[in-house]
């Protein structure tokens, strides 16, 4: 591989930029369209159908049509999704109230910290371990600018040895974005669902970085692209229990940290009315409304990748278990190219597992209440944090012997 | 430099889960209540003096419009108190048609009580089924009435109608699908663990207490007192029916929600029974067109699906309007208690109790 | 283009004044049982001897004597319905009260089922105190409470009811005082603390004070309500005092805007007075 000047990093950093963006803004929206739709499903109706549309727009024409061939047009299944822009539109759009006495500096920056908080985690996040693609060397560059060719444009994009930090750095960093709007708004309701997101998301960081510390210790690496791949395809079957329990608390964790709801104590609807964003409309609601999207999303990636084995089939380290397996008792087997396709690293596998995880999210969301306050903060220290911190010295000993 | 201070915050009138506009003063030391004023009447429409105002007859919408989820039971207690004023004799078809549809109005009212505090506990797909299957008795109203919430289903001496054809399959429809459909609320609440968590020891109210605030309904009988009006002082055809009373000693959210469920399965089976024992004869009493009452005073109690509702009315001679129409609502009395049941506990222990509470704001702000 | 409602105006401005204060009671009952039954004896007596006089005058004059009267007896069957009528106590409870009471029970009956005990004003809490603890009485809950206006009556002006209930003996009793206006009957919290929200119910809506309450304030209506809407001299259409202050509504539009809105759906608004 050539050294690469400053400015041909920086071409293929806003490509890798571009591509990742342009998945979470495809990803999220998605999401709230999948969670309409999949709560829909499990409450017996059928979620958003339709976007308002008698005499004009796009949707005017298609229910003119559909009432021409003699179908009820209200009910097709997929007509919400053109709905998702018009929520857009709509908050982009609306009034931008601000309460009078609300401190206004930080008011506004508030919802601008959670959104970044929430994307800047993405830059860590390997989604393929070989390079995507390779820019062809015809494509000119207007200018003096040297033609690139044949470097690659790798899945992750900072490729750093301290990915880890980074992640859990930003994440905490998004705590301060619900906090400082709860506080900025100068409203009750907020101030209570900004107290209560500090204590859960302080509770809640320590198992979580603990559960992520077993597949560090297991791997011996805390490069994001390294600990994918080493707990993936190189661990002994004593792993396999100590990263399901991880995988368990993980996910526990993270439904606190995107504040879903068993643990959604911050915006609790019915006690806090919305919570730290009461006092937000417009679009920077709308900002805290897809931070805690894209967070979703992220959980479920570091999830996938970590734990279920990122772009490879096979969750918990199985996969090199697996491999291995067939490679000493049926090697004929390994030969055959299906089952070397289906053993190969696969981006629709990662993208497949976080859809899977969304979706958990979503199903929990329609069948469990949410918990009390005190019992939320009972669950992190009473029994997440003894059964990671035993879960992890269980790691260290696999490490250690196997 | 610092210093702690109890916060004071008031929990609606507009808020989610006040059901309505109820208001409650609340003094916080952190999350845990230390003083709760409850504040009522932005729903105050001074029903009982219009109904002074209007002929005996009249009244029926306004009871209508006081429990808007429970409107035969509301018209059944103003009926039954019209007809103990003048002693008028109820045919007894009429009275098991009341029987039912009072019976199915329990129904409409504990689903809507179920999918409300399941959603303020945050249960969300609860609220959905129980609509679901509440869809289906208001269509039964519908169907009897032409109306499906406020209902105006009774009259003095009667019944408007008889019930239309293929009213009984429609009804026997309608019970098999509440009766499936209580069983996945069951599988979805009865031992989910954070429902248990959530529900079990919250907003405990004493049989003591209970007696003493004149708390009645499913919260009397969840703390253990067997005190049902339709078995203590029979009324419509009750004294024919064959039910029992559920009680729970727990006295809390979950004593009371397991009572409901009871009480949903014993109003099921009453309304087989109205079905299956229906008398053929008239449904309505002879009457003068006008009613011109004598002096009179009577109070007539009948158990609403949230406890005890009565009506009061004095009358005067050769007068064709109450002289006094007064009306006891159990949601008044059994709000007067939740500065008990949340002293000391949690924020979402408040909404816990109003919703295991069964409030609507119409009945209690009249 | 403002409108502003005028109450005075309204089409129920106008307030009907009972002229009788209807209290049932026996003795009220029996009095009137006679009265009644009097003023029909002398109708027949007159239109008797009306018939006398008429027959005795065709008979002097020779003509064909009037057909004699025949006396209107009451139709009892032809609706389902026979009123009520009060009567004398059968029942053990009300006998045991005024053994218990003595002279302040002022009158015992029964009517529609129902037992009545009308006490004297000022010994409201010792009944009541009788009856919650008295082991042979024991009526555990206070279901209601509230009470009548009479403007029309002798000597009194309101009467306050307690509705109880013994739910060990599923029996019901009506305790009633018949009080004059501006006197403080003991407040019932003492004894059932239920009574808290009833008595200031009764408070807000016909302006009965209790003493010794914990908290006499209004419930239903604001505190700054002027009057007490279930009196009889309370017009239905109310006065006409809500008063809407609109803290930045420089140009006078939103008042406006409510003030019409107020006045199409007959609502009270008075306008602001200017300072």
């Amino acid at each position: 591989m050539q050294e690469m000047t400053l400015l041909q990093t920086l071409l293929i950093a806003t490509i890798q930029v571009i591509l990742v963006v342009t998945f979470v803004f495809i990803v999220v929206p998605l999401t709230i369209f999948a969670e309409r739709k999949v709560i829909g499903f499990l409450q017996q109706r059928l979620g958003s159908t339709r976007i308002a549309g008698k005499l004009v727009g796009i949707t005017a024409l298609q229910n003119r049509a559909m009432w021409a061939m003699g179908k009820f047009p209200i009910l097709h299944y997929f007509r919400g999704i053109p709905g998702l822009a018009g929520d857009i539109c709509k908050l982009l759009f609306k009034e931008d109230v601000k309460p009078a006495k609300a401190d206004r500096l930080v008011y506004l920056i508030a919802p601008a910290i959670a959104m970044v908080a929430a994307v800047m985690t993405y830059s860590v996040i390997c989604f393929h371990p070989d390079p995507l693609f390779t820019i062809p060397a015809s494509l000119p560059i207007i200018g003096e600018i040297p033609i690139i060719g044949g470097l690659p444009v790798s899945g992750v994009i900072a490729e750093v040895n301290v990915g880890l930090l980074i992640l859990l750095g930003f994440a905490s960093v998004g705590v301060y974005g619900i906090v400082l709007g709860a506080w900025a708004s100068n409203s009750k309701y907020s101030l209570l669902g900004g107290l209560r997101s500090a204590a859960q998301m302080v509770s809640y960081e320590v198992p979580l970085t603990i559960s992520l510390l077993v597949p560090v210790v297991l791997s011996g690496s805390i490069n994001f692209y390294e600990m994918g791949q080493l707990t993936t395809l190189e661990m002994s079957p004593w792993a396999v229990p100590s990263l399901f329990v991880g995988f368990f608390v993980y996910m526990t964790c993270g439904f606190a940290e995107t504040n879903r709801l068993p643990f959604d104590m911050p915006e609790a609807e019915s006690e806090l009315i919305a919570g730290f964003h009461t006092e937000y409309s417009g679009m920077r609601f709308g900002l805290f409304y897809l931070a805690e999207y894209i967070n979703m999303s992220v959980v479920a990636a570091i999830a996938s990748s970590f734990f279920l084995g990122g772009p490879w089939l096979l969750p918990f380290g199985l996969q090199g278990i697996a491999w291995d397996f067939m490679a000493t008792h049926a090697p004929s087997l390994v030969e055959l190219w299906l089952v070397k396709w289906i053993m190969a690293p696969h981006w629709f596998y990662f993208v497949g597992k976080i859809f899977t995880l969304l979706f958990v999210f979503i199903w929990v969301r329609g069948s469990w209440p949410r918990y009390r306050y005190d019992q939320v903060m009972a669950v992190a220290w009473k029994y997440l944090i003894p059964l990671t911190l035993v879960n992890l010295v269980a790691a260290g000993l696999v490490r250690y012997f196997a | 430099m610092f210093k702690s201070q109890e916060m004071e915050i008031n929990m609606g009138p507009q808020h989610p889960s006040t059901h309505g506009v109820l208001r409650l003063k609340l003094r916080l030391d952190g999350e845990t209540v230390k003083h709760c004023y409850p504040v009522i009447g932005y729903l105050h429409r001074g029903v009982e003096k219009i109904c002074e105002n209007k002929a005996f007859f009249q009244g029926q919408v306004w009871t209508d419009r006081m429990d808007y989820c429970s409107a035969i039971s509301n018209n059944l207690g103003w009926a039954e108190a019209i007809e103990k004023l003048f002693g008028i004799t109820v045919p007894r078809r009429a009275r098991y048609l009341r029987t039912m549809l009072n019976e199915l109005n329990r129904l409409n009212s504990h689903l809507l009580w179920l999918a409300t505090h399941a959603m303020d506990i945050g249960a969300l797909t609860v609220f959905l089924y129980c609509f679901r299957d509440r869809e289906k008795v208001l269509d039964v109203f519908e169907a009897f009435c032409g109306s499906r919430l406020t209902t105006s289903a009774m009259r003095i001496g009667g019944l408007l109608e008889d019930i239309p054809e293929g009213f009984e399959k429609m009804v026997k429809d309608t019970l098999t699908d509440i009766r499936e459909g209580m069983l996945e609320y069951e599988t979805l609440l009865s031992e989910n663990r954070i429902w248990l968590k959530r529900t079990v020891g919250i907003a405990r109210l004493s049989a003591d207490d209970c007696l003493a605030y004149g708390v009645t309904g499913p919260l009397l009988r969840a703390a253990g007192v067997a005190y049902d009006i339709r078995k203590a002082h029979p009324y419509a055809a009750y004294d024919e029916m064959k039910f029992e009373v559920p009680t729970k000693t727990e006295a809390d959210t979950y004593a009371r929600y397991l009572v409901r469920l009871e009480e949903m399965r014993q109003s099921i089976s009453i309304v087989e029974q109205c079905l299956g024992g229906l008398p053929e004869g008239p449904i309505m009493a002879k009457l003068p067109k006008t009613l011109k009452s004598e002096v009179g005073e009577v109070y007539h109690p009948t158990e609403a699906p949230k406890g005890e509702i009565g009506y009061y009315l004095v009358s005067e001679k050769g007068g064709v309007n109450p002289y006094r129409f007064h009306i006891r609502t159990p949601g008044f009395l059994n709000l007067q208690a939740i500065p008990l049941m949340v002293q000391d506990a949690l924020v979402a222990d408040v909404i816990a109790a109003i919703g295991t509470l069964d409030v609507v704001l119409g009945e209690i702000d009249r | 283009m403002s409108y502003v409602f005028d109450p005075s105006s309204a089409p129920n401005a106008k307030v009907n004044m009972p002229s009788t204060a209807p209290v049932p009671g026996l003795a009220a009952h029996i009095a009137d049982k006679k009265a009644t039954e009097a003023a029909e004896e002398a109708k027949w007596q007159k239109t008797y001897s009306d018939y006398e006089a008429a027959k005795t005058k065709a008979e002097s004059e020779g003509a064909e004597p009037p057909k004699p009267p025949v006396r209107p007896v009451a139709k009892s069957d032809a609706y389902d319905m026979q009123w009520p009528v009060p009567k004398e106590p059968e029942d053990q409870d009300l006998k045991t009260l005024v053994e218990l009471l003595g002279e302040s029970v002022e009158e015992t009956f029964e009517q529609a089922g129902e037992l009545i005990c009308q006490i004297n004003k000022t010994a409201i809490l010792n009944a009541l105190t009788t009856c919650n603890q008295e082991v042979s009485l024991r009526y555990e809950m206070l279901s209601d409470m509230t009470a009548t206006h009479y403007p029309a009556g002798d000597g009194y002006k309101f009467s306050v009811v307690y509705h109880l209930t013994c739910i060990r003996r599923r029996k019901r009793l009506r305790l009633r005082v018949l009080i004059p206006e501006g006197f403080e009957p003991e407040s019932a919290t003492q004894v059932y603390p239920g009574a808290n929200w009833l008595e200031r119910e009764i408070f807000d809506m016909l302006g009965i004070r209790f003493a010794n309450h914990p908290d006499m304030t209004r419930i239903l209506c604001p505190d700054d309500w002027e009057g007490h809407p279930l009196r009889k001299d309370y017009p239905v259409v109310g006065l006409g005092q809500r008063n809407v202050d609109f803290r930045e509504d420089r140009s006078g539009k939103l008042m406006r805007r409510a003030m019409e809105a107020a006045g199409h759906l007959n609502i009270n608004l008075k306008p602001i007075k200017a300072d």
